[in-house]
């Protein structure tokens, strides 16, 4: 069967996935574009005896490429193969689409268009005369509604259609413009374009088209006509910039033909009246923030009731898995390593589902980008663009679906800036560590005090810190925010929930793998070397009958082994590092392991303490280290916990959503020099102080 | 027609509108306004603001946009009676 390739392309706000998900019996494919993390659908349905095969561009403004998402569709239209351009426009935005559309239509493919919300379109007045619009444009169109599913089936037949007859757009600009373009489009000699699209984008300054033609031959005799025809256009329309001249040319051009096919709708004012309230001067900060409470809450103690019983079915798998396995190292491995480790990863899908529940429906809905635009104006102050807020209160929950919440943001030097500061926000798992420490050694009318300083304190340092990194490291004129604000709509049930499906699986395969290797490293690490030790321990258990003793024994084994393995090698190497910050190899070794996960250093703590398994609250372990522990070490641990790096969890999700090495690179290593020079200043503090 | 007076887009208070005349933005800045629709010759509404007018969200053409005081700064209006 015939396959035909289309680009579906279109502003962002049209509807295009919503598009996608009403094809009916089509199968889909989820990716990433090569080289960047821009999520790729694609979709394969038959139709007229031909294979359509979909694929969703990045919603794009224009064609002049500004964000990661909006490279990535130029250059797909530029290089990518396909045999036809599927433009999806909004029906209640035409002229601004439009303006969009001619650009496209400069290629000189074949092109089709799809106006889609033609149903609230119509249902205030509007229509469309889509045969009117062949006329003007020679461009086939289809009113659609992605929503109420009608139109589709027409749409791909004339889709098929413009395939079959190779219909390619006829825009036109106006004399002199076309004059010009005539006038370079005779230099212009074998190229894979259109020579009309080269001659428009040369015209329009466009880098990218000059970057591909500058090594052609013929390219020096265009250079003088490129000038004198910039030349005079600019004189022509008296503006100097060429490329602003083709943009009001193509808004007239959408402005006149608009007129001519489009009945114009009533306005609607709903949403002018849900933003009265929403984003008021006044109350909209207020409700942003309940609404983020709200989320948050919902995230952290929903998302906490299945935690249990994701751990007991780890357990029990493990159990049972256990049994299935021969007795030995690998079962061991598997057991105590690899299995505990990904549940305690698994178990944190409910937080990051329900999280990326609420995400998305702010983002359906229209309310995300209120929210940027709500909280901008304090952000901005921090180098930080107002959706980064997002991504840094849920670090406060978790680092792992914050920085996957940072995908909210497109600017990728935003991004950049907000994942790095996102771990300085205290995670829920470094809760017990703070309470471990300030209850054993500040006095309990000012504990509540110091935990509040601790997050607050952080989570300023964060700002902080975002700022510096904007000034140092992303010199310049800071990125504009130009957003804009969607019409509020109903979610759509089923596209939330294909999105979380996508969600869940990314997140499993890609933390998956990394921690099931990076937990089996940290076990190796802290089980090893043992021989002996498990050689005279094993003597002595098989000797005693309780059961109670023997568990004694065991543990006291296992202590012996971790204090003896390679990881308290490497907490004593470290040990003349930390000695500044009188932090002792103990100390080391439990920070070392809250680098695989935050919750294993207090019971790494009670575990070379030799208190035994304990949970925080325990009062053996806060007497036991109140008693040891220098007051000044308590204070540098609680530094180095509120601003070292994450968990293997974390870190192995930020390598996941930044590709370049430098950035990873920085990212390891900038958060522990922050954490140490932090905690040696405070350690400095204290003692010249008393 | 009477001449009205040239203010800058982030001037404007809430509920008053203009006629873009000049749009001053660089690159990419300017690109990004044009795709919006801030174009010499059309009509701009500020429908709000937020307190300290650090964020402004404007209608341009039925499409509402929010942008900084800053970038509203690089546009140049011609403030419209009503």
């Amino acid at each position: 069967m015939k396959e035909i390739k289309i680009a579906l392309v279109g502003q962002p706000n049209v509807g295009k996935s919503h598009l996608i998900n009403s094809i009916s019996g089509a199968t889909l494919h989820v990716g990433n574009f090569s080289g960047v993390t821009v999520e790729k659908k694609e979709v394969e349905f038959e139709r007229g005896g031909y294979k359509l095969k979909l694929i969703d561009l990045p919603g794009t403004y224009s064609f002049h490429s500004y964000t990661p998402e909006e490279k990535v569709t130029k250059d797909f239209l530029l290089n990518g193969e396909y045999d036809l351009i599927l433009n999806v426009v909004d029906s209640n935005q035409l002229e601004k689409n439009l303006i969009f559309s001619w650009q496209i239509a400069d290629l000189g493919k074949p092109m089709a268009i799809a106006f889609n919300m033609y149903d609230e379109y119509s249902r205030q007045g509007g229509e469309i005369d889509t045969d009117k619009f062949f006329k003007l444009t020679i461009i086939k169109s289809q009113n659609v509604s992605a929503k109420e599913k009608f139109g589709l089936e027409e749409l791909f037949e004339k889709v098929i259609e413009t395939y079959e007859e190779k219909n390619t757009p006829r825009i036109y600009y106006s004399e002199t413009i076309e004059e010009e373009i005539e006038n370079l489009k005779s230099l212009i000699k074998d190229c894979k374009f259109d020579k009309r699209f080269i001659a428009i984008r040369l015209l329009e300054e466009d880098e990218d088209i000059y970057k591909i033609i500058h090594e052609k031959p013929w390219y020096v005799d265009l250079l003088s006509q490129i000038k004198s025809s910039k030349h005079r256009i600019s004189i022509e329309y008296d503006n100097d910039d060429v490329k602003e001249v083709f943009f009001e040319e193509r808004l007239a051009l959408s402005k006149g033909i608009v007129s001519q096919i489009a009945k114009k709708a009533r306005r609607e004012t709903l949403s002018e009246k849900i933003d009265k309230i929403l984003i008021h001067p006044l109350l909209g900060l207020p409700i942003f923030l309940f609404v983020m409470w709200a989320v948050f809450q919902a995230t952290f103690s929903l998302g906490a009731i299945p935690m249990d019983y994701i751990n007991s079915a780890f357990v029990a798998f493990g159990n049972w898995f256990g049994n299935l396995l021969p007795n030995g190292l690998i079962k061991q491995a598997v057991i105590e390593g690899i299995i505990p480790a990904v549940g305690a990863v698994v178990m944190f899908l409910p937080n990051i589902l329900i999280l990326f529940l609420g995400i998305n429906l702010m983002e359906q809905t229209g309310y995300m980008a209120r929210a940027a635009y709500v909280m901008d104006g304090v952000l901005k102050r921090f180098g930080l663009q107002g959706r980064a807020f997002i991504p840094l209160v849920s670090g406060f929950g978790c680092s792992v679906p914050a920085y996957m919440a940072a995908r909210t943001l497109k600017n990728p030097k935003d991004r950049l800036i907000t994942m790095l500061v996102i771990g300085f926000m205290s995670c829920g798992a470094r809760l017990p560590i703070y309470v471990l420490l300030v209850s054993a050694f500040f006095a309990p009318s000012i504990q509540g005090d110091v935990m509040f300083a601790i997050y607050i304190g952080g989570a300023l340092t964060g700002l902080v810190v975002a700022k510096i990194l904007r000034i140092v490291l992303f010199k310049g004129e800071p990125e504009p925010f130009v957003m804009e604000l969607p019409k509020y709509r109903f979610p759509k049930l089923k596209a939330l929930l294909f999105d979380l499906w996508v969600k869940t699986k990314m997140f499993l395969q890609k933390a998956g793998t990394f921690i099931a290797l990076a937990s089996l490293a940290v076990w190796f690490l802290s089980s090893f070397p043992r021989t002996d030790i498990v050689k005279e321990y094993s003597v002595k258990i098989a000797q005693i009958k309780s059961e109670a003793k023997k568990a004694v024994l065991e543990e006291k084994m296992n202590r012996e082994i971790l204090e003896n393995s390679y990881i308290a090698r490497i907490g004593k190497l470290v040990e003349p590092i930390t000695k500044p910050l009188d932090l002792g190899w103990r100390e080391d070794v439990s920070l070392l392991a809250g680098l695989a996960a935050k919750e294993t250093v207090v019971s790494t703590m009670a575990v070379l303490y030799g208190v035994g398994n304990t949970n925080e609250s325990s009062k053996g372990l806060i007497e036991t280290i109140r008693k040891t522990m220098p007051f000044t070490a308590a204070v540098a641990m609680i530094i180095i916990v509120m601003f070292y790096s994450p968990c293997i969890a974390a870190m192995s999700t930020f390598y996941a959503e930044i590709k370049q090495w430098q950035w990873r690179l920085f990212y390891t290593v900038y958060p522990n020099v922050f954490a140490y020079v932090a905690a040696l200043l405070a350690v400095g503090l204290i003692k010249f102080l008393s | 027609m009477e001449n009205g007076k040239l203010n800058r887009l982030n001037e404007l208070n809430i509920g008053e509108s203009g006629i873009i005349r000049k749009i001053y933005a660089k690159e990419p800045l300017k690109s990004k306004l044009l795709s919006m629709g801030f174009a010499r010759g059309e009509r701009v509404k500020v429908l709000k603001h937020t307190l300290a007018k650090n964020t402004f969200d404007v209608d341009i053409n039925g499409v509402n946009v929010a942008l900084r005081g800053e970038e509203a700064s690089e546009i140049e209006v011609e403030k419209s009676e009503k």
